[in-house]
């Protein structure tokens, strides 16, 4: 059976160890911060937790200035508001200025929410644009956690490098994926699975889709590779090109618009480096809409974005081989 | 300790010059936006910022944040006065390669934030302040807002947060010139109350359609509202700042966009155009023409200093007067330091003390402790040594250092070394010792020549025209060479100070706009005069300036 579990949970229980460990970390919420389980870090830490209210802009550029003074910021709310509602907030107060040979100021992007998963909140908080707009700003490093697992080295991982990430999470339970064991690399891919015809590359949620995908084709005799690329930006084009050279195909999956997402980050890698058959799989340039819990299958069903679609466009792949 | 006035008005002119140097090699720029802050900018790196040019980062410097970017030329000019790089460097504002980008930017050392997105500084300086206190840092952070970038809702998510968080180690400047991009503020997005008619004076005038203060102070913040180009309401206000404790301070500064040029003050036209190459030097010229009035209280009731004090400062002199005779350098008595401490808490107006006592260099630290913001002495009374002495007392104490020669005296050679330091050269027009003689005529020609002698030895400072000066003679004053005028008999004699003042520099501009045509009519001919002419928009700065030309027999 798998294991379910919490990424905001596991957020902010890892960012109350890390705020023991490292003083300079700070937190800032916007009125979330019960939702971001941010909440615990204020309780512990008063004096470096700040609740701006429901202000995203302000949150961000407040994030910018303690960065400026030495501090490690980090700034969460939900992903339909950060980056959605602050983007000039993010390029100029934080990305753009650079001294000293550090690009950027060192304020940690993590939000929660992302994506058509978010459910009953409708398409108006279902973010599918962030990996566009983020990827886009130069300096910025755009992560996607697949796991609770994933959440909790990543954020210690960017808490010590320095220089302004994004970090996605899923509003709910997502299966555990990776082993306590695993080690995350900025710019490195995970496989997860091994494979000669076909390779998926997936980020977040979509992982385990991509998993369910190649265990269905394996009992159809067809081999995928499966990658977890939680590391968007930078994004691991070696591990890539390989996977390109060895499976010939690709297919990416993101919970998020094709457009200027994920699989158009891959597209831009193989396109240059080993150009290979690609399918994207993701939000076709269409707006959410509500779905409860139960019926998140359906939404997702709707926007094309289901094992069965990625088994399919790995089949699609392999005819035109 | 003195205003340091004098220090922070020669480095204010000499960034402004850069301001128009940098734009026009740049062919654009914001000079409106940086001459509006100017004695902002001015205050704060000469009087109160703690920072090092050669350790721009220093952990426990000051911070001065520029929220209203595009005015980074009158940022880049001030650090370059202030010794953070070659002021030669203006000349690659805005160019390829260069460290003095079109907006604030960490590229030049001494930015505190890169600006340019409007909005945002006041929120990035809560983020500073912020970690300042978790640090048990006690250094303060100050910010520069805009009037038109007041129209940004992140500015009034900042003052709430600012409140919220009682950051007592903030404090904001509105510069509130009334001018943006598109037109007056009150006509694009009123902040006090909607502009009706043409006439920008209109709302200087009328305090009670102020508003801007009332939303500040609603969001429960320490606002004082000042004349942000007087240098003294500057000075007081941060020291209130300062002083308050568990509410960050906003300073609204009521300014004039394109101030001490008259083409562009107030001429929504200059918020983002840079200066013709050839209208440049002229530019430069005027802002070597500011001039200041300086009231003589002797002039007045000497029963009831006091009174003659207030009536000075409610006729907006730019300095108070204060003659203090001996009566051994000069027959007559008139007070000493102890009156001076007791007119001191009347106001900010910066003191201008002329003292007429033999042996200076034995009292002038009591002139200094009784609150003195310029001290002129007597050359008569004293050599290298004694001057040198006092130059170095009243340097420590931020207080002007002047010196003072009578009718029948020449500037003694000894002097020579001191002249590029010095702040004032008061020249007499009068035997000094008593109040309401006639000017000597001879002083205009002296003046010119000491003009001229000074200019040729780098003096940065200004001439006080001293002794009979009046509205008959003011204006040949002002042409001979003085920028500063003591008023005794003719202003603080007569029944209205207030109107006298108004009168003394409607003569004054007229007197500098005859000088300035003069001078564009020799570097370009009629055709430069009609160009510089048709710069004057606002008003009817125009018509007067034709009526000048039509005196001067230009056309």
């Amino acid at each position: 059976m798998t294991e379910f579990a919490d990424m905001r949970t596991v957020y902010g229980e890892t960012l109350v160890n890390i705020g023991d460990e490292n003083p300079s970390v700070v937190v800032v919420g916007a009125d979330t911060t019960d939702s971001l389980k941010t909440k615990q870090f204020g309780k512990k830490f008063p004096n470096r937790f700040f609740n701006v209210g429901i202000a995203e802009g302000n949150l961000i550029t407040i994030a910018a200035g303690l960065a400026n003074e030495g501090k490690t910021p980090f700034a969460s709310t939900y992903a339909a508001f950060l980056p959605g509602r602050c983007v000039d907030q993010i390029r100029n107060a934080i990305a753009y200025p650079t001294r000293n040979g550090k690009n950027g100021l060192n304020v940690k992007m993590v939000v929660s929410h992302g994506g058509l998963s978010v459910g009953a909140d409708g398409g108006s908080h279902q973010q599918i644009e962030d990996i566009a707009i983020m990827r886009a700003i130069p300096n910025i490093k755009v992560l996607i956690p697949a796991d609770t697992i994933a959440v909790e080295k990543l954020t210690r991982l960017i808490s010590q490098l320095y220089g302004p990430f994004y970090m996605r999470m899923t509003r709910s339970k997502t299966p555990i994926i990776h082993s306590q064991e695993q080690e995350f690399q900025l710019g490195k891919g995970i496989v997860l699975h091994d494979g000669s015809d076909c390779t998926i590359a997936a980020c977040g949620i979509m992982v385990q889709m991509a998993l369910d995908a190649a265990y269905a084709l394996k009992q159809e005799g067809i081999s995928c590779k499966v990658i977890d690329m939680f590391s968007i930006k930078p994004i691991d084009s070696d591990l890539l090109e390989k996977a390109a050279r060895e499976t010939g195909g690709i297919v990416t999956c993101e919970e998020h618009n094709i457009m200027a997402g994920f699989g158009s980050a891959v597209s831009e890698v193989t396109s240059e480096k080993y150009p290979v058959p690609i399918r994207l799989i993701g939000s076709r340039d269409q707006f959410g809409e509500s779905a409860r819990d139960s019926e998140i299958s359906r939404l997702f069903e709707k926007h094309g974005m289901t094992s069965i679609h990625i088994s399919n466009a790995v089949k699609d792949i392999r005819s035109k081989k | 300790m003195g205003l340091n006035y004098y220090n922070i008005l020669k480095s204010v002119r000499e960034a402004r010059k850069l301001v128009i140097k940098g734009t026009t090699a740049a062919g654009s720029g914001h000079p409106g936006g940086s001459f509006s802050m100017a004695e902002i900018m001015g205050c704060m790196y000469y009087k109160f910022l703690r920072y090092d040019p050669k350790d721009p980062l220093w952990q426990d410097r000051d911070r001065l944040v520029l929220s209203k970017g595009h005015a980074s030329p009158g940022l880049f000019s001030n650090l370059a006065v202030a010794g953070y790089f070659d002021k030669l460097e203006m000349e690659t504002l805005r160019k390829f390669g260069s460290r003095l980008q079109g907006h604030p930017d960490f590229k030049c050392p001494g930015v505190e934030f890169c600006g340019g997105s409007l909005g945002l500084g006041l929120s990035f300086s809560i983020g500073m302040a912020l970690a300042a206190r978790i640090d048990g840092k006690t250094h303060h952070i100050y910010t520069i807002i805009g009037d038109g970038e007041s129209d940004e809702g992140q500015v009034w998510e900042a003052a709430m947060a600012g409140s919220k968080f009682r950051l007592d180690n903030l404090t904001v400047f509105l510069d509130r010139n009334f001018i943006q991009q598109d037109d007056y503020t009150e006509r694009v997005m009123p902040l006090d109350e909607e502009l009706v008619g043409d006439d920008i004076s209109e709302m200087w005038k009328n305090a009670a359609r102020w508003k801007v203060g009332d939303k500040w102070r609603s969001f429960g913040w320490n606002v004082i509202e000042i004349d942000g180009h007087r240098i003294e309401q500057i000075v007081k206000a941060v020291h209130s700042a300062l002083q308050t404790r568990g509410t960050p301070s906003l300073i609204v500064a009521r300014t004039i966009k394109g101030k001490s040029v008259e083409h562009m003050e107030d001429n929504p036209k200059w918020h983002g155009v840079a200066p013709n190459p050839k209208i440049s030097p002229i530019i430069e010229l005027e802002l070597d023409c500011q001039f200041l009035i300086a009231p003589s209280i002797i002039a007045g009731d000497m029963s009831n200093l006091e009174n003659e004090v207030k009536r000075a400062v409610h006729g907006r002199a730019d300095f108070i007067h204060l003659d203090v005779m001996d009566g051994q350098f000069v027959p007559n008595k008139t007070f000493d330091h102890e009156k001076i401490k007791q007119l001191r808490p009347i106001t900010y107006i910066p003191f201008d003390t002329h003292l007429m006592i033999s042996e200076p260099v034995k009292h002038v630290r009591d002139y200094v402790n009784a609150g003195s913001d310029i001290i002129t002495v007597h050359a008569e009374v004293c050599d290298e040594p004694s001057f040198g002495e006092i130059h170095d007392i009243l340097r420590s104490n931020d207080v002007g250092l002047g010196l003072a020669i009578n009718p029948e005296t020449e500037l003694p050679p000894w002097t020579e070394k001191f002249i590029p330091d010095l702040d004032q050269l008061i020249i007499m027009s009068v035997v000094p010792g008593k109040s309401g003689q006639k000017y000597i005529e001879s002083t205009h020609e002296k003046t010119q020549r000491i003009s001229k002698l000074l200019a040729e030895r780098n003096f940065q400072g200004l001439i006080e025209a001293d002794g009979g000066v009046d509205l008959s003679n003011v204006e040949s004053c002002f042409l001979d060479g003085a920028r500063v005028f003591v008023g005794g008999s003719a202003i603080v004699g007569q029944k209205d100070v207030r109107l006298t003042i108004m009168e003394f520099r409607k003569h004054l501009m007229h007197a500098r706009r005859k000088l300035l045509i003069n001078k564009t009519h020799s570097l370009g001919g009629q055709e430069l005069v009609n160009q510089w002419i048709d710069l004057h928009e606002v008003g009817k700065k125009k018509t007067e300036l034709l009526q000048i030309v039509k005196e001067a027999g230009f056309t």
